[in-house]
């Protein structure tokens, strides 16, 4: 694992006295795509948010290119972009406004800021706040900021709710772009089919542990699934109709 | 600097954007109004039972904006998810509070500014205006308790989980340091041997922002001989050239002091994750 950039090891987060997170192992090469999956609860998020230095580990250890943030926070902080999946935006604030507060907070100018607005079909906005966007618009907002810097890795918790297929497409495209870009991606999904045509790696979680890590081939030959939600239904014994 | 820079800018523009800033502004304007017929029935020169009214006045509106205007502010960031996804950011949390509270001061000296602006203009306009030495010290008074209490309010959003929490602790804490507190004064200074009372006085007076500006203006006013024999040092020293720097020295301490703890509490809730 001496070569990953980033890692989980033995990772382990308790909750109020609840193990949230078990022992978990995890890595990513540079340029690798990697999709957690799981249910509700499963752990996909607090892993995420534990990764962009949100919350902290009980125990284990977590690093970006050899980064601690224990060590050192804001060159921890310059390595990673973060999208979270609940949040509510500033009232007031444009667009624009709302990306030149970050995009000044990572040291760039107003340039930049457009330029991601322009990425996300998001530059025309005007003088409308941001608070009056459709879900999916606010989605590409933070999809947006997350971008700014062009980190070498990209924390997406539930990126893709509230797209419309339209702009599915156009995120799956911006998300391969930056992988090809040699940009680490990990995200979260409950739609398999992201998962499926985004990921290089996919590992599903449940109950805080990792249950299955593998490429999308290596589940089939694995589960000898035709597919992945094959394979989602056999791990969690569900009906794999409808997911 | 460049961040506590930002992070003001931001908080102006969603401050001078927000309704409530205008509710306060309008109701702050009224106020000052009020204040300029009260001092119509009796022209203002000095400390009078006129400039005493508005003094009280004032300190029963400015905390309760200050503290509401700050402490919702801070607890927004928590409830939203703003503060989670900053922390993702190199920003440091000194940075943030400092940016918060130096953004959340302009607009709230910006709404003491034309309440006091448009009521002198008014007042200068109809001659029934205050004396401008008088009407200086009134507005310094206003901005010092509007800082001050800015200071506080940091500490409730700090310690409050969402505005409700910051909402209940906002009037505690007025209630406690504008309406109770002589009462309360009294009592404690009642239960104190003799030789207790005068210093206990004056570290009860420090750690209370609206007695020590109150304090500070009756005495810059000329009022410094109806507080009282307890409070003679006070006047010697306020009344001094060092009177001023020594008074925006405290002020700056204290704000300084409730910055410092809400950082540590920012840090250890950061830290602790």
């Amino acid at each position: 694992m001496a070569d990953k950039f980033v890692r989980f090891e033995a990772v382990h987060k308790v909750f109020n006295g609840k193990t949230v997170i078990g022992e978990v192992n995890l890595a990513a090469e540079a340029g690798e795509v990697v999709a957690l999956c799981g249910g509700n609860g499963a752990g996909k998020s607090t892993l995420l948010r534990m990764l962009a230095g949100i919350i902290r580990p009980t125990s284990g250890q977590i690093t970006i290119g050899g980064l601690r943030w224990e060590n050192d926070r804001r060159r921890y902080a310059r390595q990673l972009g973060y999208m979270p999946d609940d949040y509510r935006f500033s009232a007031g604030l444009t667009a624009l406004e709302t990306m030149l507060f970050w995009a000044r907070l990572r040291g760039l100018g107003e340039a930049r800021a457009r330029e991601v607005l322009e990425l996300v079909g998001l530059s025309d906005t005007g003088r409308k706040p941001v608070t009056s966007f459709s879900k999916g618009m606010r989605q590409r907002v933070l999809f947006a900021q997350a971008l700014l810097a062009k980190p070498p890795l990209i924390v997406m918790d539930e990126p893709t709710n509230g797209l419309d297929p339209y702009w599915m497409g156009s995120f799956v495209q911006l998300v391969r772009q930056a992988a090809a870009g040699g940009q680490t991606i990990l995200f979260s999904t409950h739609q398999l089919q992201i998962a499926e045509a985004l990921a290089d790696r996919i590992v599903f979680l449940r109950d805080g542990h990792v249950v299955l890590d593998g490429t999308k081939s290596e589940i089939r030959e694995k589960y000898g699934a035709s597919g992945l939600q094959e394979a989602y239904g056999s791990i969690f014994g569900l009906p794999t109709a409808g997911l | 600097m460049r961040d506590i820079a930002n992070v003001a800018v931001r908080e102006m523009r969603m401050g001078f954007r927000n309704p409530w800033a205008y509710t306060f502004m309008a109701l702050f304007t009224l106020f000052m109004f009020s204040l300029l017929v009260i001092n119509a029935q009796d022209y203002v020169t000095g400390y009078s039972g006129a400039s005493s009214t508005m003094l009280n006045l004032g300190l029963y509106l400015l905390p309760l904006m200050a503290l509401m205007l700050g402490s919702f502010s801070l607890t927004g960031e928590k409830e939203d998810g703003n503060w989670e996804l900053l922390t993702t950011y190199p920003l440091g949390t000194l940075s943030f509070l400092s940016g918060k509270y130096l953004g959340l001061a302009v607009v709230l000296l910006v709404i003491v500014a034309f309440g006091f602006g448009l009521s002198g203009a008014v007042g200068w306009l109809t001659g029934g205006g205050l004396e401008p030495v008088t009407y200086w010290h009134l507005l310094v008074f206003a901005i010092c308790v509007s800082l001050f209490f800015l200071g506080a309010a940091m500490l409730i959003g700090t310690m409050a989980r969402n505005r409700w929490q910051a909402l209940t602790a906002s009037v505690a804490v007025w209630f406690f340091l504008i309406i109770a507190w002589p009462s309360v004064l009294i009592a404690v200074l009642g239960m104190l041997p003799y030789p207790w009372i005068k210093p206990a006085v004056t570290v009860l007076t420090f750690l209370n922002p609206a007695e020590l500006t109150r304090l500070y203006t009756i005495v810059q006013l000329g009022g410094g001989a109806t507080l009282g024999p307890e409070y003679y040092e006070w006047v010697g020293w306020i009344r001094s050239v060092w009177g001023p720097p020594v008074f925006w020295a405290i002020m700056l301490i204290w704000v300084s002091i409730a910055i410092m703890i809400s950082y540590l509490v920012w840090e250890r809730g950061r830290g602790r994750g």
